[in-house]
């Protein structure tokens, strides 16, 4: 019932802190957008994304969530900038007043490499790091537990309030309401609904936040947490070293004049 | 332990109070089972006891509330917390949302005040093996049945070792056996000197756990006392609160004829056995 799309694969990638994980994709983001050359983006593929998403064994998964994140982007990015990219001028393919140019798919090559260096990176986290464990380690690396809550319970409460809306429907349909014909009516149809379900949200977020604050929610005390989060001197070391060896990755083109 | 001296409560922007003038004392280590029809404002002096009332609610509060000695007024709302434990009505809501295990969300209270890692194992287990939870502990909260949804926000406040447990109808969805199950480590919490208060309508089993029994009606309460009196009242069914199932027959005999003269109607087998024995032999 929960949303997560976490696979439990106990990879060493799974197993690694969930904060190592995040610095990681992030440096990945910024460097394939800092370093506006395609093959930048080619080569944080076949070296960080693809053998991290081997070793997990998440594989299978990441390429079926990631193709229908990326697929109709990718096709209105490739074609309209093969048609419309103003600096075209080597053409291609040319079908009445149609032209694909070189310089267009070039560009959405160097364009789209990011964007699927973006979608993997961040699947792959999500894939193979718990969102429990994340807000464990983010909340005891200082963040909020407030903050925490509200991702964390977002994440849970969304299909359980969807269970709900069926239930309505479902009580409404037992009563003769039929959902069938056109787009239209189904939505006329389906805004009845939604005082009920609004109504019983209210009331549930009251509800809930008395249970969270019997529960010491709003205590001042310093968290703890049940589950350990995995770390170790290497890890942390290595989220300081991965943001300074981005930065020189995308400074020192720039110095040398290389880009 | 427990002492409300004079309690009047209006929710805010509302002229009627829900409850006027209500006064209860109850001692450490009982088990107080108060009753109500739907409506009497059970909820409401649930969260009064608790401390939610006025920190959370707002409106206007007037009278003592007390748990040991304490005014509850005084307390910031998370000292109040770890004074007095409040299971609400439903279960679902209960359920923080924010843990992804049983076990996790048994703990996550634990979490909230600090306790550390090899203690919390402990108690998380402890609860589990009082409530039978422990083929539940990895799967997820939101997979669970409404009964056992119920167990396990039970469990997330008993873990947390307040002396006061308030109850809200925490068996509204359990099956017989769950509800009896709960009952029984409600009678373990009092050995443990722990005060239990709890808002339910299943008379037969606060009879046999219950050390006294307060009746809510009227906004204030209006009977107090021994269960077994309490429940042998006439004038139960006024305040729509109804009877045992003992009691509904021996009325019922009486109408036919049988049990005549009998003045103190039975409330549990045992007493409903007996003076339908008596009776027997007496023809």
């Amino acid at each position: 019932m929960s949303s997560t799309v976490y696979v439990d694969r106990g990879s060493s990638i799974h197993r690694l802190n969930p904060v190592t994980k995040l610095v990681a994709m992030l440096c990945i983001i910024v460097i394939v957008f800092a370093l506006p050359v395609w093959w930048v983006s080619g080569l944080v593929l076949a070296v960080a994304i693809i053998p991290a998403a081997v070793v997990s064994r998440c594989g299978r998964k990441l390429s079926r969530i990631s193709a229908t994140i990326l697929l109709p982007i990718l096709v209105v990015l490739f074609v309209v900038q093969g048609l419309t990219f103003p600096g075209g001028k080597t053409a291609l393919i040319s079908w009445g007043v149609f032209t694909v140019t070189s310089e267009g798919l070039h560009f959405a090559l160097g364009i789209g490499l990011r964007l699927v260096c973006l979608v993997l990176a961040s699947v792959l986290l999500v894939l193979t790091t718990h969102p429990g464990d994340l807000m464990s380690a983010l909340t005891a690396r200082g963040m909020s537990p407030k903050f925490g809550y509200i991702i964390s319970s977002t994440l849970q409460l969304i299909p359980a309030f969807r269970d709900r809306a069926n239930a309505i429907l479902l009580a409404q349909q037992a009563r003769g309401l039929s959902v069938r014909g056109s787009p239209l009516r189904r939505i006329k149809i389906m805004m009845p609904l939604l005082g009920p379900l609004i109504l019983g949200m209210f009331t549930d977020v009251e509800d809930r936040s008395t249970a969270m604050e019997a529960r010491g929610f709003g205590s001042t005390a310093r968290r703890t947490s049940l589950v350990p989060v995995p770390d170790s001197s290497v890890q942390r070391v290595s989220r300081w070293a991965m943001p300074m060896v981005s930065l020189a990755v995308i400074v020192v083109p720039f110095a040398t004049g290389a880009l | 332990m427990i002492r409300l001296d004079g309690v009047s409560y209006a929710y805010p922007d509302t002229v009627r109070p829900v409850l006027e003038n209500v006064s209860l004392d109850i001692g450490r280590g009982t088990i107080a089972g108060i009753l109500g029809a739907s409506g009497a404002g059970k909820t409401t002096l649930a969260k009064i006891i608790a401390g939610f009332i006025p920190h959370v609610d707002g409106g206007e509060l007037s009278g003592t509330v007390s748990v040991e000695g304490q005014g509850m007024g005084d307390l910031q709302l998370a000292e109040a917390v770890s004074r007095v434990g409040l299971v609400i009505q439903n279960p679902f809501n209960q359920i923080s949302g924010a843990r992804y295990t049983v076990r996790e969300e048994i703990a996550f209270g634990l979490e909230n005040f600090g306790v550390a890692r090899p203690e919390m194992q402990d108690r998380v287990g402890e609860v589990a093996d009082l409530l039978n939870l422990g083929p539940l502990l990895d799967r997820s909260p939101y997979e669970l049945s409404g009964g056992q949804q119920q167990l396990v926000a039970i469990a997330s406040m008993i873990v947390l070792r307040t002396p006061v447990l308030v109850m809200d109808e925490p068996t509204s969805q359990l099956d017989p056996a769950g509800t009896r199950m709960v009952f029984d480590v409600l009678s373990t919490l009092r050995g443990a000197g722990i005060t239990v208060v709890i808002f339910e309508h299943k008379l037969e089993l606060l009879h046999q756990h219950a050390d006294v029994l307060y009746v809510l009606a009227d906004r204030s309460i209006v009977a107090a006392g021994d269960p077994t009196d309490i429940l042998a009242d006439a004038h139960l069914a006024e305040w729509h609160i109804g009877s045992t199932r003992y009691t509904r027959v021996a009325r019922a005999a009486q109408k036919r004829g049988l049990l005549a003269g009998l003045r103190h109607l039975p409330v549990s087998l045992e007493q409903a056995v007996a003076v339908f024995a008596d009776d027997g032999g007496a023809r």
